[in-house]
């Protein structure tokens, strides 16, 4: 079975499981299960405003979800993507704010390159650490992500302030085009495709992707072989941040058109979430990333048609990560294969 | 009651989608050496240790002492007598040998151990079966062959009358082997019943009565001692004859290739830092290096690759000096390297056969177009390394974890060796791989050091070092205890200077 493949029917099993446990719960709670995921499904899909806002919720999930999931190719646990979504928020609206004298077009390329080359400097801190001092990675991401947070904070209540009563930038001079009024979904959600083709080619096509996953697969080989598994860990860990970047650029440019205070919470673990579920797997992440959109954008709807609370989206979101560490559920093949031994053998006794 | 102590009939057991035994028998006559052999991956350990209740069995039976044993766990095995000493030592390297030994038994006093009583019951074994080990000592500071003897006593201490040997003389010298024969015949004549596994055949012919095949998880048949010889068993092991004796070519040894002069490198054993080491490599010929797993000869490797920091001293490959330079660099200057463990080194066991097969090639074309992997080059090339090196399964898109060891490790060569470099270091490079494969690999570094490649060869097979190379050096502690010609080595001279015995040969050379 290819990977492509594999990854894609895992998700459906996974999903179908979680949705049943979902169902099951519901029962609990008296209310019916079908009526239910069709107010869900009703909320994330039905007419132009609520797609346009499943399809907003759905971008900066998956550059965030990719982002972890390269960086898991080169064998990091990057925790820091949200800080790095805040870092490139910050200064796409810095950029898209103070940069006028820029044409409109260039503006823009310039959000994303600030933005992106900002959010792979702060993750080149803690790939650095890890690589040359052997610092773990995930406590120093966890930590920066504070601080990102931090830093952020304060310049929308001070340096950069609208003045406002919500702590939030002035709005930027550019705009990601919204093509689903009165919808947030703009073209940012095709830059962010695009963005995931590129890094899927990169990883599978590349001399780059090669090292990468040699660096993952085992670090002492790659070194063997004369790949330096440091080098590539911080280059896979920056691209890991440049994506975070780009998820802010477009979260201030095509949904807020300003930045607003604390805007990324929860980018970074949804993303991480998604992946983590298809165990990495880099055709599998974007559809995962979906399905969470689509969950977190329909689960408004449901709590306000049936008396069903929108935490149980939560609650399914978490039957997931359990199901997705249950590797032998879905044996199924394994199983299969020994029976087929069992029967030949029958057969040649017989 | 039957006549064995042990009986296993249809023996079925799946890892995942690897059927590592088909059909597996085997039984044990009580007081009796039962040597199970077989290729690696054959499936003899896998049967041992679902006799020891590591794993359950999927189909078939296990009889112990007349009682069909149910779901097997190794304390249920225990329980029945069965014992088991790992090839990987199962032993804590900060606690006493004593302590060690009754760890999980101990005999108690109130609320505190009884070491006396401890001390008293293991002596009567040591003295039963004459087993020195000092039982004060901690296992890091004891030999191997000692470790192992503690082993044994620690399975005689928990009641085994049926005690299962794991390879027990692959990290042996051939003096600690010997050794270890006439502890194995004291404990047969004690009745007690052992199964002895190996794949070296000379050891089978002298320990066993009888004889147990498998060939690729299958049962091949069982034989009497005195009814076979090491041609017959070959046969029966693989299905065909095999040659491992290399016919030796003794080139013009050129250039030399590489040079080593007074090394010092660091490591994390005492007895594995180099301590000033100096050697020479000239092309068309091969060095072997001998010695115990362990004295200097990984850190001897990855300092002249590049893998490890050099103190003091220099590398020169093709008269560039090397030291301390990148792995990339070194390759660079012409080396190909095999290393001692294909699984933690050699290969990336998540990715694909021809995938591995160009790691060292990554930058190079036709295999990368600009940046582009060029995937029809690379499964040219792959297709001809299957080929070339019988890799099996031939399918060059499964991932190298799916290989059996010694596939596996003719991956590592195929892509080491076809670089053609002028410098060639196998560490091991036959370690844990099938008789088919070992003969493909020897016969390989045979031809590299004839079309002209300087090979340094390290091995813990004394046979391989002395049937391959030209020149043979002795290593004990970090520090060079002899060279000699292949033709005038054996056995005892090189098991005397690895064992650091430099300074008696001098001595006896004074007296004389």
């Amino acid at each position: 079975m290819s990977k492509a493949k594999e990854g894609f029917l895992r998700v459906i099993l996974t999903m179908a499981v979680a949705l049943a446990i979902g169902a099951l719960l519901i029962i609990a709670i008296g209310e019916n299960p079908i009526d239910a995921y069709g107010a869900l499904l009703n909320g994330a899909f039905n007419g132009k405003f609520r797609l346009g806002t499943t399809l907003a919720g759905f971008t900066p999930l998956l550059l965030t979800s990719i982002a972890f999931a390269i960086a898991a190719k080169a064998g990091a646990f990057n925790v820091g993507v949200e800080g790095e979504v805040f870092l490139g928020g910050i200064v796409a609206a810095y950029i898209g704010i103070n940069w006028t004298f820029l044409p409109k077009p260039l503006l823009i390329i310039a959000c994303f390159v600030g933005a992106m080359v900002v959010a792979a400097l702060w993750a080149f801190i803690p790939a650095a650490l890890r690589a040359f001092y052997n610092v773990s990675e995930v406590c120093t991401t966890i930590l920066m992500n504070t601080v990102a947070l931090h830093i952020t904070s304060y310049l929308v209540s001070g340096p950069m302030s609208a003045g406002t009563a919500n702590p939030q930038t002035a709005p930027v001079t550019v705009t990601l085009y919204q093509f689903m009024k009165p919808s947030s979904a703009n073209v940012g959600m095709f830059i962010a495709i695009i963005a995931v083709i590129a890094v899927i080619f990169m990883l599978y096509k590349t001399s780059w992707g090669y090292k990468i996953r040699t660096v993952g697969g085992n670090p002492n080989h790659a070194d063997y072989v004369g790949i330096s598994s440091k080098k590539v860990f911080i280059g896979a860990m920056m691209l890991s941040g440049a994506l975070g970047g780009m998820a802010g650029c477009i979260e201030v440019l095509g949904v807020h058109g300003y930045f607003l205070n604390n805007f990324a919470t929860g980018l970074g673990s949804n993303g991480m979430l998604a992946a983590l579920i298809v165990k990495n797997n880099m055709f599998a992440t974007p559809f995962m990333a979906f399905f969470l959109a689509v969950l977190s954008a329909g689960g408004m709807g449901m709590q306000q048609m049936t008396g069903v609370p929108k935490a149980l989206v939560d609650t399914i979101a978490a039957v997931f990560i359990i199901i997705a560490t249950m590797e032998t559920l879905f044996t199924f093949k394994k199983r299969r294969d020994i029976r087929v031994a069992e029967k030949k053998k029958k057969e040649g006794q017989s | 009651m039957s006549e064995y102590v042990v009986e296993m009939r249809d023996i079925v057991k799946t890892f995942g989608e690897v059927q590592a035994v088909k059909h597996g028998e085997f039984t044990l006559k009580k007081g009796e050496i039962h040597s199970l052999i077989g290729e690696n991956g054959a499936g003899k350990s896998t049967m041992m240790k679902l006799l020891y209740g590591m794993y359950p069995i999927d189909s078939g039976e296990i009889i112990v002492k007349g009682e069909k044993m149910g779901v097997l766990d190794p304390k249920i095995a225990i329980n029945h007598g069965i014992g088991m000493v790992h090839q990987e030592f199962m032993l804590v390297n900060e606690l006493t040998v004593l302590e060690n030994i009754i760890l999980g038994f101990e005999p108690k006093k109130g609320f505190t151990i009884d070491f006396d009583q401890a001390r008293k019951e293991v002596q009567r074994y040591i003295d039963e079966y004459d087993m020195e080990v000092q039982l004060d000592k901690k296992i890091s500071q004891i030999s191997v062959g000692e470790a192992q003897r503690v082993e044994i006593i620690k399975t005689l201490m928990r009641g085994a009358d049926v005690i299962i040997l794991d390879e027990p003389t692959a990290v042996l010298t051939p003096q600690e082997a010997k050794r270890l024969f006439e502890i194995l015949n004291n404990l047969k004549e004690g009745g007690k019943s052992l199964v002895f596994i190996s794949h070296k055949l000379n050891e089978v012919m002298e320990i066993s009565d009888r004889i147990s095949v498998m060939r690729q998880g299958n049962y091949m048949g069982t034989v009497e001692k005195a009814e076979t010889s090491p041609l017959d068993l070959t046969k029966r092991m693989i299905g065909r004859e095999v040659f491992l004796d290399i016919d030796k070519s003794y080139g013009k040894a050129g250039d030399t290739i590489l040079e080593v002069k007074d090394i010092w490198v660091p490591s994390g054993k005492e007895t594995s830092k180099i301590r000033g080491m100096s050697l020479s490599v000239r092309e068309g010929e091969i060095v072997g290096i001998a010695g115990i797993d362990g004295n200097g000869q990984s850190e001897l490797i990855e300092a002249i690759t590049g893998l490890r920091h050099v103190e003091k001293g220099s590398v020169i490959i093709n008269g560039k000096d090397v030291t301390n330079l990148s792995p990339r660099k070194v390759r660079a200057a012409g080396l190909a390297h095999i290393p001692e463990d294909r699984n933690r080194m050699g290969l990336n066991r998540s990715l694909s056969i021809v995938d591995n097969l160009i790691a060292v090639r990554l930058d190079e074309p036709p295999f990368t177009k600009g940046k582009l992997l060029n995937k029809k080059d690379q499964d040219s090339y792959a297709e001809e390394m299957v080929k070339q090196f019988d890799i099996r399964p031939t399918d060059y898109n499964l991932p190298t974890s799916a290989l059996s060891g010694g596939n596996a490790q003719k991956v590592v060569v195929a892509r080491e060796v076809s670089m053609k470099k002028k410098l060639l270091v196998a560490s091991q490079p036959t370690r844990g791989v099938d008789i088919g494969a070992i003969e493909l690999i020897r016969n390989t570094l045979e031809k590299a050091k004839k079309e002209g490649a300087g090979v340094l060869l390290v091995s813990a097979e004394l046979e391989e070092i002395i049937s391959l190379s030209d020149r043979i050096i002795v290593i004990h502690e970090g520090k060079i205890t002899g060279e000699m010609l292949a033709s005038e080595a054996n056995e005892n001279n090189l098991g005397l200077l690895m064992m650091g015995g430099e300074q008696k040969r001098k001595e006896s050379e004074a007296a004389v």
